[in-house]
């Protein structure tokens, strides 16, 4: 009798651990809380190049060997922009993007999220140069979100625009 | 780290360990062949893994997955059990590596393990990490996405690999590509790491006992078809992922994680990482705390290979005599011995093991407790001071007084044959059981050498009637005291016992090998 307990007691508990693996290979959880969806703003920019040159002072030259001794220093850098998300006419991210890598010579990268509640929403990206070159880039439209719903803001490279997309 | 801590911890642990014995015995139970289970489970997560592979398409990964599960013969089943498997393996791999920590199990020579056991843990972690993102569901892309977000924080790629997963282009092929390569790749370096971290223990067990490897796998076989595994919703960059079923295994740091930020994230796991890998170093015991190791006494070492073949982390070689006696010499490597005495057991003529816990040094400490206690034809109890009940820390034990012994495997067979012939109506050893034995191979030896004529055995002319040995838990108490009972009503049945006056046990044991050695001792 008590080993027959013993063995209903190991095939009871042999049954509810494995049903315990198997429900926590399983947990409903919701990565992200709520039904807010979000405006995404990405693209990758091969930024202008700026060149910035300035006479070398005597002290600089003297400095130097005599066979380095340039007049003109040049520094050469890829252009920052400005990032401006504005939804409803209010600015929901101003940022300035600079060039990537570790000299600041690699192609700019425009990430950014911008989380809104399900609705209608007037939005504006503006994506500028600092200290100007060409005219900015602006994408202004209408998005509707649905709950969860992504719009991606992102570059339309053929056109040279920026542009809303949600698939 | 603070031993009350530990002491803490291991409680739960051997309240569970006592449960489990009570259900399945401690020959089967789980806990404590946790290590080869993992073992054993990733070799299913591997057979079963290879089917799957035959039908993965990187190109569509959701795709390919859903046919597996829907179509593909036997598809279903073998997705279930490569996912229960990888499930359990982890999760008897965080129960091993419970076990060795309360246990004080992994500092010294036990260090190698330790850390080549994280390492083992965290190339299983990152297999079904990647496993996951491969199915590119909604976990996957969690995960995909989690795990991009902190390699960003870290100065190394020249644009942010989270925009892989922004929708802006398709996800490249290459990313299914090379976490693909990294789920099959992974896997075999298991094997090397898992040879490093066996490599300092003798007679290393990999497998669990045939039956409790056949009944996990069947359990989880039954499993896979009665509750096997579905397709949650795909992957859809445009919509930000709602509720779906979660790995807790594997995904259970998101809830964690998700909410900080990827510095903090990092600054946390490095610091958890940090942590589990002082442990060597945290849980040492202060110097003059620590156990010595085994030294030999080279006069009485016959070169007759015992301790060298009964020490379980090949801590003792045999080399050749600087006195030019023709045999060999037994040499303790201190670097390898954790001070377990199993030595002592195996050695006849007692001349190796720990100070102080030498064959010598019970034999004294025995003779001492005999004129304590005197027998009088009462049962007395040696104990391992680490598990058996905790009756290794009581004096006595149902009106049997207890003699107790570091492990089970330190107690020469002497000593039992000294209280038994000093008239104690028995011999009641309470041993850990063999596969909870902190020390290995304490309590297999000790039986070998009891009953089955291992050296150093017990001698023929010990009625070994009156000798039992009885494997329980640290939370087994009750286990010894039902023993205790079954002994005593035994015994009774055997008539009173005969007691000789001080016999000179270790004598008899010395005088063949000083004979050998014939150096008048």
């Amino acid at each position: 009798m008590r080993a027959l307990r013993r063995r209903a007691g190991a095939v009871l508990a042999t049954t509810v651990m494995t049903a315990a693996l198997v429900g926590l290979s399983r947990v409903p959880w919701a990565a992200t809380r709520g039904e807010a969806g979000e405006l995404r703003v990405a693209w990758q920019y091969k930024s202008q190049p700026v060149e910035e040159c300035r006479q070398a002072t005597p002290e600089e030259l003297a400095k130097l060997p005599p066979h380095m001794r340039r007049t003109t220093i040049c520094e050469r850098r890829l252009r920052s922009y400005l990032l401006e998300v504005a939804v409803e006419g209010a600015t929901m991210l101003a940022d300035t993007v600079r060039a990537r890598g570790a000299r600041a010579d690699r192609p700019l990268s425009v990430f950014a999220r911008v989380p809104l509640p399900p609705g209608g929403y007037g939005v504006r990206v503006t994506f500028t140069p600092v200290g100007g070159g060409h005219a900015p880039l602006v994408a202004e439209t209408t998005l509707a979100f649905a709950p969860r719903q992504v719009w991606l803001v992102t570059l339309d490279e053929e056109r040279g625009t920026l542009v809303a997309r949600d698939r | 780290m603070s031993p009350r801590l530990l002491d803490r911890l291991r409680r739960p642990l051997a309240w569970a360990d006592a449960g489990m014995n009570r259900l399945y015995g401690w020959q089967y139970n789980p806990l404590y062949h946790s290590g080869v289970i993992a073992a054993a489970l990733f070799a299913v997560v591997i057979v079963t893994g290879l089917y799957l592979l035959f039908f993965y398409r990187i190109g569509a990964p959701y795709q390919s997955v859903a046919r597996i599960t829907e179509d593909i013969w036997l598809g279903q089943w073998s997705r279930s059990l490569h996912r229960y498997a990888s499930d359990g393996a982890i999760l008897f791999a965080a129960i091993h590596a419970l076990r060795m920590l309360v246990q004080r199990r992994s500092w010294g020579p036990r260090t190698l393990a330790w850390l080549s056991g994280l390492v083992l843990f965290g190339v299983i972690f990152l297999c079904g990490w990647t496993g996951y993102v491969m199915v590119w569901d909604i976990q996957g892309e969690v995960l995909a996405r989690e795990g991009a977000r902190w390699m960003d924080a870290l100065p190394l790629f020249s644009e942010p690999i989270s925009r892989a997963f922004d929708g802006e282009r398709p996800l490249p092929g290459a990313f299914f590509f090379l976490n693909l390569f990294a789920h099959v790749a992974l896997p075999v370096g298991v094997g090397v790491v898992l040879w490093v971290h066996v490599a300092r223990v003798a007679r290393p067990v990999l497998v669990p006992p045939k039956r409790l490897a056949w009944g996990i796998t069947l359990v989880l076989s039954a499993a896979s078809f009665v509750l096997p595994v579905t397709m949650a919703p795909a992957a859809d960059v445009f919509r930000l992922p709602g509720r779906a079923p979660y790995d807790f295994f594997y995904a259970f740091f998101l809830p964690v994680t998700m909410p900080l930020a990827p510095w903090t994230v990092w600054v946390l796991g490095t610091s958890v990482t940090v942590l589990v890998c002082a442990v060597p170093w945290l849980t040492r015991p202060r110097a003059e705390e620590r156990l010595p190791p085994s030294t030999v006494d080279e006069r009485s070492c016959t070169g007759c290979e015992q301790c060298y073949l009964d020490c379980p982390y090949e801590a003792i070689a045999m080399v050749p005599r600087a006195d030019g006696r023709p045999y060999l010499l037994a040499q303790v490597d201190p670097d390898l011995c954790t001070s377990c005495g199993i030595c002592t057991g195996s050695c006849a003529p007692m001349g190796v093991g720990p100070e102080g816990r030498t064959g010598r040094d019970l034999m004294t400490a025995a003779k001492l407790f005999h004129d304590a206690h005197p027998c009088g034809g009462e049962v007395v109890l040696i104990a391992c001071q680490r598990g058996a009940g905790g009756v290794g820390y009581l004096d006595a034990f149902d009106g049997s007084p207890v003699f107790t012994v570091s492990c089970a495997g330190n107690l020469h067979t002497s000593v039992v044959e000294y209280f038994v012939r000093s008239g104690a109506g028995g011999v009641l050893v309470a041993s850990c059981p063999p596969r909870d034995c902190w020390n290995r191979e304490g309590g297999t030896w000790l039986e070998q050498r009891l009953f089955h004529d291992r050296e150093a055995e017990l001698q023929p002319r010990v009625d070994k009637r009156r000798v039992r040995v009885v494997f329980a838990g640290e939370a087994e108490r009750g286990a010894v005291r039902e023993a205790l009972a079954g002994f005593r009503h035994d015994l009774a049945a055997l008539g009173p016992p005969a007691a000789e006056v001080a016999p000179e046990v270790g004598a008899e044991c010395e005088a063949p090998v000083s004979a050998m050695i014939g150096d008048g001792r």
